[in-house]
């Protein structure tokens, strides 16, 4: 008989951090293989699943950034140190980080979407990356996530973070993430991670071609409902591909067609 | 002597259909056609006397009627699919119970053992696309889908009638029954010809008594029945190049005037004996949570929300989704077609759409 693709494993939560409000990152104890890119299936008892991407993983445990947006989100939200997570995966495609290896990879990050690069940006500081940019955006300055790491991310990569709204506190850049990213010299070989609300990756991409990067080269997380994440309820579907087990990552020039086109 | 068919041949009478069901039901839960409140659906058989023998279901786009005929399978496949047992329209994945803050999960696996009891070529071709989704063409194949499925015991008929709907022909699965059976009926002229197609149907068939050998021309009067009902169905559309064609038909306007007909009912997607979507919900008590599988459909008002907004918002948009996968995503994603040519979706739609004009009009129009 075939495995259950909906059996639930279990994971005590080691450590809680409270990002901002309504938003918690949790570590979760597995010793599940994973890839930067994947997602779990979260679930929360009586509400249902949620998909999240691996934000992170240390020894022995897995890191996951959860909003809460709805049932399962809110529920998921509400546990502390101690308490049991159970969840399926990890699902889906990684970033093709090796296409990077000896030119400048640039990481944009739209809101939440930061959770669904930090890794593969944390692993890009550890690689062979010529030249190592990561710009980004975040609606405010009270939305801004894992705050302790700015410092070492710094030091390690050219990394920038822009507000769409200025804050008292805020000493840095205000605007959106395009009008940075207008400014930035950059390689026309360079490669392109992103991940953030659709309106934000097409207007980047349209930026980024502006600026001589091919569509090739760009790389888009996309987010959609999803219900099974195996390819087997239809609900993640853009064009002929599920995002569920075909993404999330997709090279941009494949899914442009359908991303790009209304009510796909 | 070697029938058409893969195995061996017999002729039998009606009686001798009647003990095979017999001997089916004993060992099978049974699951045929039967005409209940006007229309001819597959369901749960108690009895030979309950095949719909003599009937036949005038079709066509938004109409559906039943008819008196001379014959025995003179009706076309029912209403309802096969998915209906396979796939469930309601389906408990798992029990989730909930205990000192921890969870235990339990699931089983449906153990029922059908026999379908008369199957057309459409629709076995139609099992065949589920087993594709299901599990041949999917990394994670389903256990619930692959239990059922697995004992199936296939009793195939060769379709000498057809109704305006079916399409079989166009979509090049029927009406010929070709593979996938345990043993195929054909109803000739006062008498019925079984063919084996499996080692299961083979050891049936031998111990069935009252039979003849088939000879020569029952062969060639079921070439002759086959030959009738196929060149008498209109080939719909070319299917050559159609996805190519519909991957460069995808601008609105192409979809705008189906759009302003479809009602989003629904109707077509449960229907469908290919269709799969489905929603997972979440039944729950105080401590005992069900995970629930339910048939969804592209055209339901939910189904590609994100953030509390559906992508989806014109029904246009619904219905080129539906389309669109049926014959162009569908092959990238697993081979085939996901249209058999059944028809029954044409039947159904309250709207009176026909699928094939839709076809027609966006691919080639
Ligand atoms: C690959 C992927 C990775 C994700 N990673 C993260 C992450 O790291 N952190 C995070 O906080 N969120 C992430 N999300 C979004 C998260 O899955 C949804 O916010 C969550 O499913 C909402 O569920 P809910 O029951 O709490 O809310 P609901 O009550 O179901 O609904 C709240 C809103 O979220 C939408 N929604 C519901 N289910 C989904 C779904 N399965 N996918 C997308 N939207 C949905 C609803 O349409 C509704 O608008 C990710 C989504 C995807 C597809
Ligand atoms: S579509 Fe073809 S195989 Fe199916 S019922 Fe009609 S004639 Fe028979
Ligand atoms: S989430 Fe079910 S098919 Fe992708």
């Amino acid at each position: 008989m075939v495995e259950n693709p909906y059996f639930l494993k279990e994971g005590r939560v080691l450590k809680v951090v409270k990002e901002c409000e309504g938003v918690f990152t949790f570590h979760i104890a597995t010793e599940e293989p994973a890839e930067p890119g994947q997602y779990n299936m979260l679930y929360a008892f009586g509400a249902g699943e949620a998909p999240i991407t691996i934000a992170s993983v240390g020894e022995g445990y897995v890191v996951h950034t959860v909003r809460a947006v709805g049932n399962v989100t809110r529920s998921i939200d509400s546990l502390r140190e101690g308490d049991y997570l159970y969840y399926r995966g990890p699902y889906g495609n990684r970033w093709e980080l090796e296409r990077a290896f000896g030119k400048t990879l640039l990481i944009l990050s739209g809101g939440l979407g930061l959770a669904a690069t930090r890794w593969v940006f944390e692993r890009a500081m550890e690689s062979p990356v010529k030249r190592l940019i990561h710009l980004y955006g975040s609606k405010d300055y009270e939305s801004l996530l894992y705050k302790e790491f700015y410092e070492k991310w710094a030091k390690g990569a050219e990394f920038h973070i822009t507000l769409d709204r200025p804050h008292p506190e805020w000493k840095g850049r205000v605007g959106l993430i395009t009008e940075l990213l207008k400014e930035l010299e950059l390689e026309k070989d360079a490669v392109v991670f992103m991940c953030g609300p659709d309106p934000m990756v097409k207007a980047c991409v349209k930026t980024l071609e502006e600026k001589g990067i091919r569509a090739e080269n760009i790389y888009a997380s996309l987010e959609r409902h999803m219900k099974c994440s195996v390819g087997a309820c239809g609900h993640c579907m853009i064009g002929p591909y599920f995002v569920c087990k075909d993404g999330p990552v997709f090279r941009y020039d494949l899914i442009r067609e359908y991303f790009e086109r209304k009510e796909v | 002597m070697e029938g058409k068919g893969k195995g061996k041949g017999y002729a039998v009478s009606h009686e001798g259909l009647r003990k095979l069901f017999d001997l089916l039901s004993s060992e099978y839960e049974l699951v045929g056609p039967a005409l209940k409140e006007g229309v001819i659906s597959y369901k749960v058989l108690r009895s030979f006397e309950e095949l719909p023998f003599g009937c036949k279901s005038m079709e066509l786009a938004g109409y559906y009627a039943v008819e008196k005929a001379d014959g025995y399978f003179t009706y076309v496949r029912p209403s309802n699919s096969l998915k209906t047992f396979l796939h469930p329209p309601e389906l408990t994945i798992m029990r989730v119970k909930r205990e000192n803050g921890k969870l235990s999960f339990e699931y089983e696996y449906p153990d029922k053992k059908y026999c379908f009891f008369d199957v057309r070529a459409c629709d076995l071709s139609a099992l065949k696309v589920l087993d594709m989704v299901f599990l041949h063409k999917n990394k994670n194949p389903d256990p619930y889908y692959a239990s059922l499925r697995e004992k199936v015991f296939i009793v195939a008929v060769n379709c000498t009638n057809h109704t305006n709907t079916c399409f079989c022909t166009t979509m090049g699965t029927g009406p010929e029954v070709k593979e996938g059976y345990d043993f195929l009926i054909t109803e000739l002229d006062g008498r019925f010809l079984l063919e084996e197609g499996s080692e299961r149907g083979r050891r049936l068939l031998e111990s069935l008594e009252n039979k003849e050998e088939a000879r020569q021309e029952d062969y060639e009067e079921k070439e002759r029945r086959l030959k009738k009902v196929e060149s008498s169905m209109k080939r719909a559309f070319e299917t050559e190049g159609l996805k190519e064609r519909l991957y460069g038909r995808m601008e609105e306007s192409f979809w705008e005037p189906v759009g302003k007909r479809c009602l989003a009912c629904t109707a077509c997607t449960q229907s469908c004996p290919t269709c799969f979507c489905f929603d997972l919900l979440e039944r729950a008590s105080l401590d005992v949570s069900e995970r629930v599988r339910v048939w969804d459909s592209c055209f339901s008002p939910s189904f590609a929300t994100l953030h509390r907004f559906n992508l989806r918002q014109s029904v246009h948009s619904r219905y080129r989704q539906w389309l669109m996968h049926k014959f162009a995503y569908w092959l990238d994603q697993f081979g085939t077609f996901g249209c058999v040519g059944c028809g029954r979706c044409i039947s159904w739609c309250p709207a009176g759409i026909d699928l094939r004009e839709e076809v027609k009009r966006v691919a080639y129009g």
